[in-house]
């Protein structure tokens, strides 16, 4: 099959996951209805006499901004994971293994905890101090790497990932024990949740993902060279210092994002990046966009699993997608293993 | 030397931290010429490379048929000099054409979206065929013998379009019909009078037969450098402290 052709399938698959997200509920909106509601804001015209009045609302208000915001968290994540793993040409590695989301999210709780998420700049301050601390948790984790094992390795890279992000989440629940009044939120953020159905984080978390995405698909040629290895990459004419620091950043600005509005959601920038490739090939400029929308598509899904299975509680989003992550992530390494 | 100077290093000197591995070194290594670099373990053979390639930061001058290195951009090196090691495992699932394909990114021109262009293509082609791996053009580079793999590295090598190729022990882990293929396939490449080659190899008899001159070096300063063919046999001894000829007689004498 030509890559357009499945990357259209992946589009239609993509809108028919939206149109399902906010379709399915407390009460079922037909996927027609769906369509007349949302060109009815747009373009102000009359909804047809069968809508009840509410049902606007309803969906445009609190399923709509739910579903994009689980869409994009998707795109984000899964992007990021395969930009991640080929930096580090490692196909285990991934923003949430190596601790990067969980560092976002401590960054998150303490800011919080002081009280400063509710001032006015909150908005703004929660996601800038969540990217920082995943900054700094993606160097930290680099460096203690580094230290350990010069050439570091992939089992390496992977238990110091998951030692700093084992002592974040401690952290974190340090945090919300220590107060209180916090506590339901931070508990929430750290397996994820996007309960949280403003229109404001999606216009923040939209903008933020389509321009590293495009910065990323800019540097996709510079990706399929670095995945040769480092030495190998400079001898063929990448400036690698310069392009790993550029992307490790921009891996950071976005995760730091996601992770701010939605909290920590594992497994899905492992997962999605592998199911990717085996359907795109490996070069970038074809698997990055299947990435976003494979991503988006999967994390929609995993949300109305997480709103449907055990009406009226909500399972967390990030215990969906370790139930499904974990396991996956065993099978690769299991099967890395036997290769290598 | 009547022949033209491709690759001349002078003064050079490198290494890992504080810690100087290689002192003061100046050779050169002419147009058509194939330089083989011995000298035992740890003597700073892969440093020296390491260092040609760019990857390493140097001091001294070094320049690549007449164009001084250090004011070139990555880009602009990568297309004088290109780097071959022993293969390792790819990680992740290209195609041959696409792993070969990749060693064209110091051609890409500096768009925001560069696309692959005619002389791309024409480039991959001509690698591939060079190293006999067109056929497997669209198998992925994760399924290949190590045999197989070295040459779709040679062939990416060969993509680069470079005038000096660098090896790193190209020929070890390789069965002995590869190695005499990998070799075979390096030498018609050097028959052209704009290229040379310059290589560490593990094993010294292969060494010597591929290549025609030789920089021996200990403890990184340059023990002697000249061509093959009278080659100080007492400095090789001294090299690898063995009495390297007899050893050799030894080991090959049953092929006699």
């Amino acid at each position: 099959m030509r890559t357009g052709v499945k990357i259209g399938l992946l589009f239609l698959t993509a809108f028919a996951a939206l149109l399902l997200g906010t379709g399915v509920g407390s009460v079922y909106v037909p996927p027609g209805d769906i369509l007349s509601i949302a060109a009815g804001r747009m373009f102000d015209l009359p909804l047809p006499d069968h809508i009840p009045a509410g049902y606007s609302a309803m969906v445009l208000d609190m399923r709509l901004p739910r579903v994009l915001l689980a869409f994009l968290t998707g795109a984000s994540l899964a992007v990021c994971g395969a930009v991640m793993q080929s930096l580090l040409q490692n196909p285990l590695a991934s923003p949430f293994g190596l601790g990067v989301s969980s560092g976002a999210g401590l960054g998150a709780a303490l800011v919080i905890v002081l009280g400063l998420a509710s001032a006015g700049l909150g908005t703004f301050l929660l996601p800038a101090v969540s990217l920082v601390s995943a900054l700094c948790t993606v160097f930290l984790v680099l460096f203690l790497a580094a230290k350990l094992d010069r050439r570091m390795s992939n089992v390496t890279v992977i238990l110091v990932g998951m030692v700093v992000s084992l002592f974040c989440n401690a952290v974190m629940s340090l945090l919300a024990t220590g107060s209180p009044a916090h506590a339901q939120r931070i508990q929430l953020w750290q397996l994820g949740s996007f309960s949280m159905r403003e229109w404001s984080a999606v216009w923040a978390l939209g903008p933020a993902a389509v321009l590293v995405c495009l910065y990323f698909l800019r540097y996709a040629g510079e990706l399929d060279v670095m995945t040769c290895g480092e030495e190998q990459a400079v001898a063929m004419g990448v400036e690698l210092r310069r392009v790993r620091g550029r992307l490790m950043t921009a891996v950071a600005v976005l995760t730091g994002t996601a992770v701010a509005f939605v909290g920590i959601i594992g497994f899905v920038d492992l997962i999605v990046p592998h199911v990717a490739r085996r359907f795109f090939g490996a070069a970038h400029r074809r698997t990055l966009p299947a990435c976003a929308l494979l991503g988006g598509t999967f994390l929609v899904l995993c949300d109305l699993a997480a709103r449907t299975l055990t009406p009226p509680h909500e399972i967390p989003i990030g215990s969906i997608t370790a139930l499904l992550g974990a396991p996956f992530f065993l099978y690769l390494f299991f099967a890395g293993r036997r290769e290598g | 030397m009547n022949r033209k100077a491709m690759l001349t290093v002078e003064h050079l000197s490198c290494g890992y931290g504080k810690t100087e591995v290689i002192h003061d070194l100046s050779f050169q290594v002419a147009a058509g010429e194939r330089l083989c670099i011995l000298g035992p373990n740890g003597c700073g053979k892969t440093t020296l490379l390491r260092a040609l390639a760019g990857v390493l930061p140097c001091q001294g001058y070094m320049e690549a048929d007449g164009a001084a290195l250090c004011g070139l951009t990555t880009k602009q090196r990568a297309k004088k000099i290109a780097l071959m090691s022993q293969f390792s495992r790819p990680a992740f699932d290209y195609t041959v054409y696409e792993a070969v394909m990749l060693g064209r990114y110091a051609h890409r021109s500096g768009s925001l979206f560069p696309a692959e262009t005619v002389a791309d293509r024409a480039a991959v082609e001509d690698a591939l065929r060079r190293t006999g791996v067109w056929e497997l053009r669209e198998h992925s580079v994760m399924r290949l013998s190590g045999g197989q793999l070295q040459r779709v590295f040679l062939a990416r090598t060969f993509a680069q379009e470079p005038q000096i190729i660098l090896l790193d022990e190209p020929a070890n882990h390789l069965d002995l019909r590869y190695q005499a293929a990998l070799l075979e396939s390096l030498r018609d490449w050097t028959a052209d009078k704009r290229r040379c080659v310059a290589g560490v190899f593990h094993d010294i008899s292969l060494a010597l037969a591929f290549a025609d001159k030789a920089l021996l070096l200990e403890e990184g300063r340059a023990l002697a450098c000249g061509p093959v063919e009278g080659l100080d046999e007492r400095m090789l001894d001294r090299l690898y402290g063995m009495d390297v000829r007899s050893y050799m007689k030894r080991m090959y004498g049953r092929w006699e």
